[in-house]
């Protein structure tokens, strides 16, 4: 059966997408947390297709990244997860000014990646650029911010409402999320 | 971030997600999702690298033009490194001592009871 598999330049077993809903049952289990945490899940999914052209489309962009809080302890490049960073309401900044934005209160991998450049999980540079090029009709005139909220009944009947609205109000044609 | 795409494409808003947790964003069940095989954290390009920032920003809007359905994945051909190993590390507990294990369940009770502060207070304040 196990013919040699050499030169058929197949990838390592373990380079695929890395199992995260595994690992962190695994991981939660093993500390000794004993009901694991139950993700959100649907069988079917909505679907609004775009219906004019992106460079007439105003964009909005949603980020799970929080505003840097001084008096909250370390949220620098590298820093340790902090949840006294956290946030637990929807926020809007205006996207034609820059933010200092951080993620430490999130968990993104802190063992092969230092948070130092926030472009890299908040887009924002790239689709000013992509309206200044007419890629895009134009950037929505406020990003916002999405809790992460371990309670699925305040994201569903507070946050997801919210953030529906604020887009509402902003006349986004369609809209980026990042998530961290 | 799934659960807002979610409701915003329902209420008749076209969205697209970045992201590089691939299996939670499809078991959530997401209209489109732009995923990069990257460390979490990296859903919008390499750090410190614009013109990876701009293909993945290029490949999200080509994706939200012409996606066919719900559902829909579009990986971006961008590798992290040569090496997949860092695939390996993420909260893998395979690889963590009983001492590691036991410093960061300490780490996590604490870091559980500041975030219930922090939601109390913005609770509080409402």
């Amino acid at each position: 059966m196990s013919e040699s598999e050499d030169g058929f330049g197949f990838a390592p077993e373990h380079d695929q997408p890395v199992p995260y809903l595994q690992r962190i049952r695994d991981y939660y289990q093993t500390l000794g947390y004993g009901t694991p945490y139950r993700w959100a899940h649907y069988a079917e999914a909505p679907f609004t297709p775009l219906t004019k052209p992106l460079r007439e489309c105003r964009i909005g962009l949603v980020t799970t990244a929080a505003p840097y809080q001084p008096d909250k302890g370390e949220q620098g490049p590298g820093a340790p997860y902090n949840a006294a960073a956290k946030f637990y309401n929807v926020y809007s900044g205006d996207t034609a000014a820059d933010h200092d934005l951080r993620i430490a209160h999130v968990g993104y991998d802190r063992a092969h990646t230092t948070a130092e450049d926030s472009n890299a999980w908040f887009p924002l540079t790239e689709l000013r650029r992509a309206a200044a090029t007419g890629r895009i009709g134009e950037v929505a005139p406020r990003f916002h911010g999405a809790p992460t909220n371990r309670s699925h009944r305040v994201t569903l009947e507070q946050d997801c409402p919210e953030l529906l609205a604020r887009l509402r109000e902003d006349k986004a044609d369609a809209v980026v999320l990042v998530a961290v | 971030m799934s659960l807002a795409a979610r409701h915003l494409e329902a209420n008749g808003i076209p969205t697209i997600i970045m992201g590089c947790a691939k299996d939670i964003v499809e078991y959530v069940g997401v209209p489109r999702f732009l995923f990069s095989d990257f460390p979490l954290g990296n859903p919008a390009g390499r750090p410190n690298d614009p013109n990876s920032q701009a293909f993945t920003l290029e490949l999200a809007l080509r994706f939200l033009e012409t996606a066919p359905g719900p559902r829909t994945t579009v990986q971006s051909p961008l590798r992290w490194s040569d090496h997949p190993d860092w695939k390996l590390d993420f909260s893998n507990i395979a690889r963590l001592s009983p001492e590691e294990i036991a410093r960061r369940r300490a780490e996590f009770d604490r870091q559980k009871e500041i975030a219930k502060t922090v939601r109390d207070k913005t609770q509080a304040a409402e």
